[in-house]
């Protein structure tokens, strides 16, 4: 594995506004993201987990400006992709690719399969409507589980897992090197899902690519990923390797989520760490540590004071007073 | 009478479409037992949801109850009148679903929600209902139950409105508990509470629960019996410790092996080659031998039954009942 960073987040923060009254008068933000740091390496994939509105979805598209960043840079081979002008960043869109969770709005219920791959190619001028885009447009699919014969047909002639393909197929065809897979197995069955993760995996040696894997299933996380981070109420409370991360879960947060996932073992019985309560609401999230409200260790300093992102060990950080 | 609480047989149930029919539930055979939890495992539109709607008698056009019997202590539930039906419904048979979101009415407060099936079944006054409302609150652990209860559906979160659900269906103490996937909508830590709190309420209660669910870690953790459908049929059963330790269907097997695990390093995923049929075409034989690595002409030619591999352990599968006879 090589150890060039390919895509640097630094502070990225995200806020949605919030407006209320007649006059539309802001009177506050959702934190969606809030002041996340991490470093991507080449040819690596890196986890991101959390809960439902964790923010980790917002990460992704933010850096990938699909949203507009509230603050925060993001270099990707050193290039800053929040200050690119549009000549620059239509080169980098070719090189930084999303696939999206639901197969079934994500497609163009109208736009046959081979227009919605080839779209890109010809957005891109790499190909001109042909034999020769056709052709092209038949080597992804079939690179990624699809038939040529399917380029004809629409998207409601698909299963899930196939249009699950079909998104694939479409953010490969530009060659990137980078790519957000934002759950992009969470709406398919089991013996479904596990057909996408050997096709990302076959595909991530094929074609040397990096992904940044955002998703709330841990084992499929473990499975996939280099590295894993984990967010919670829009920051990063741990992130390390991933090894550390399942063996010695450091924040309590981490150390609750993973006890909290049943084990396909009926034989196994567990400690399992209970977390009370709910997630607090993001626009008002609450005051020094954000996970105090529901740790079940929380002393006086972590209702006052944020804790640090701390380096622990060898490419092991924790966001803990208490972390150790 | 019959000696378990709710015993299927053979059931059937059909959707008749324009295409043609569909057979949701094929011949399914299952029994409960008070205080145990049965799980129903398998993959959308293997036909567990259509199941357990059956038992309720929930089935619409066009869908029908083909044949079969549904005992509940001894009666024939398929043979009761519409009126005796809605007096078990809700008051001994009682259902959760799976979004907590869009099964609550919006525009009812929770107390209402919940009093509606007491006032109905229990005949208890308004202002009693409330009370017991506010006890059963109290009892899936939502803080501020007396505040709660005249609140509406979308000032709760997805974790409170499941408890919500929870209290809803177990207000009137009903013998069994059908749950349709109760957490799959849900986070995995909130998912922990309403599982404990299912598994809780189940031993104060005596309640049996009937769990549908795809999520094997679920199945694995609540149940004592498993049943594995795959399009319409009953393919394995057995008792959950048995079933995991020795799946003896390929499906069974590929999806306990398709689901990566926390506590195994593995390089690549096995998985299910191809997906489930449609159930209007389903293929000749055993419906599952498009999809299995092991079939033979005979799985091609005829369907396998259900049989017996030891008096605990039932497996529909030509190559699997030939494996044990040797």
């Amino acid at each position: 594995m090589e150890n060039k960073p390919l895509l640097e987040v630094k502070n990225l923060k995200k806020y949605f506004p919030i407006y209320q009254g007649l006059a539309r008068r802001k009177v506050g933000d959702v934190k969606a993201v809030d002041d996340v740091s991490f470093v991507l390496r080449e040819g690596e994939t890196l986890g991101l987990v959390g809960e439902s509105g964790c923010g980790k979805s917002t990460t992704g598209r933010t850096i990938l400006r699909l949203l507009n960043p509230t603050d925060g840079e993001v270099y990707y081979k050193g290039k800053d992709v929040f200050n690119a002008s549009k000549k620059e960043m239509l080169a980098l869109r070719q090189e930084m690719q999303i696939i999206f969770q639901d197969p079934y709005s994500s497609l163009n219920p109208r736009m046959s399969v081979g227009a919605t791959v080839g779209e890109a190619l010809i957005q891109h001028k790499m190909y001109k409507k042909g034999k020769e885009l056709d052709d092209r447009i038949r080597e992804i699919l079939e690179l990624c589980g699809l038939a040529d014969y399917h380029i004809n047909r629409y998207p409601h002639e698909f299963s899930g897992g196939q249009r699950q393909r079909i998104g694939i197929a479409r953010a490969l065809a530009l060659q990137p090197s980078f790519v957000v897979a934002d759950e992009p197995v969470s709406a398919l069955d089991v013996s479904i899902q596990s057909q996408i993760i050997n096709l990302l995996m076959e595909l991530q040696e094929k074609m040397k690519l990096s992904y940044l894997f955002i998703s709330h299933d841990l084992s499929v996380v473990k499975h996939i990923s280099n590295r894993v981070g984990v967010m919670y109420l829009g920051s990063l409370v741990e992130l390390s390797n991933k090894k550390d991360l399942y063996e010695n879960p450091k924040h309590p947060y981490t150390q609750a989520l993973l006890s909290a996932i049943p084990v396909p073992d009926p034989t196994v019985k567990r400690e399992r760490i209970l977390l009370q309560g709910d997630i607090p609401s993001p626009a008002n999230p609450p005051k020094g540590c954000k996970f105090h409200t529901r740790c079940p260790y929380a002393k006086d300093i972590c209702k006052q004071q944020v804790p640090e992102f701390r380096k622990l060990g060898d490419d092991h950080f924790v966001a803990c007073h208490f972390a150790k | 009478m019959s000696k378990h609480l709710l015993e299927v047989k053979d059931l059937k149930t059909y959707f008749y479409t324009d295409k043609g029919v569909v057979k949701a539930v094929d011949g399914v055979d299952f029994h409960i037992d008070a205080g145990k939890t049965l799980g129903i495992v398998g993959e959308s539109g293997c036909g567990k949801s259509i199941t357990s709607m059956s038992v309720m008698r929930l089935i619409q056009k066009p869908g029908k109850i083909e044949s079969g019997e549904i005992l509940y202590q001894g009666k024939n539930l398929l043979e009761l009148s519409e009126d005796q039906m809605r007096s078990i419904r809700g008051n001994e048979i009682s259902m959760i679903f799976q979004e907590p979101m869009t099964s609550l009415n919006p525009v009812f407060t929770i107390g209402y929600q919940i009093s509606e099936a007491l006032m109905l079944h229990q005949k208890l006054s308004k202002k009693e209902a409330r009370e017991k409302a506010i006890e059963m609150l109290n009892l899936v652990q939502i803080p501020r139950a007396e505040k709660i209860v005249d609140e509406y559906p979308h000032q709760l979160s997805g974790g409170m409105r499941q408890r919500v659900m929870i209290a809803m269906a177990l207000s009137c103490m009903p013998k069994i508990l059908i749950a349709d996937e109760p957490t799959t909508a849900l986070d995995v830590t909130i998912q922990a509470q309403i599982l404990n709190l299912m598994n809780d309420l189940k031993q104060r209660l005596n309640t049996a629960i009937m769990l549908i669910t795809h999520d094997l870690g679920v199945v694995a953790e609540m149940a004592d019996y498993v049943v594995v459908m795959y399009a319409g049929k009953v393919v394995e059963e057995g008792p959950v410790k048995e079933l995991f330790a020795n799946p003896k269907h390929p499906y069974t097997i590929g999806l306990l092996k398709s689901k990566p695990n926390l506590h195994e390093e593995r390089e690549r995923l096995d998985s299910i080659p191809g997906m489930v049929p449609n159930p209007i075409d389903l293929p000749k034989g055993c419906y599952f031998h498009p999809r299995c690595k092991y079939a033979t002409d005979e799985c091609r030619q005829g369907q396998p039954e259900l049989k017996e591999l030891n008096p605990k352990h039932k497996v529909s599968c030509f190559v699997a009942s030939r494996e044990v006879q040797k």
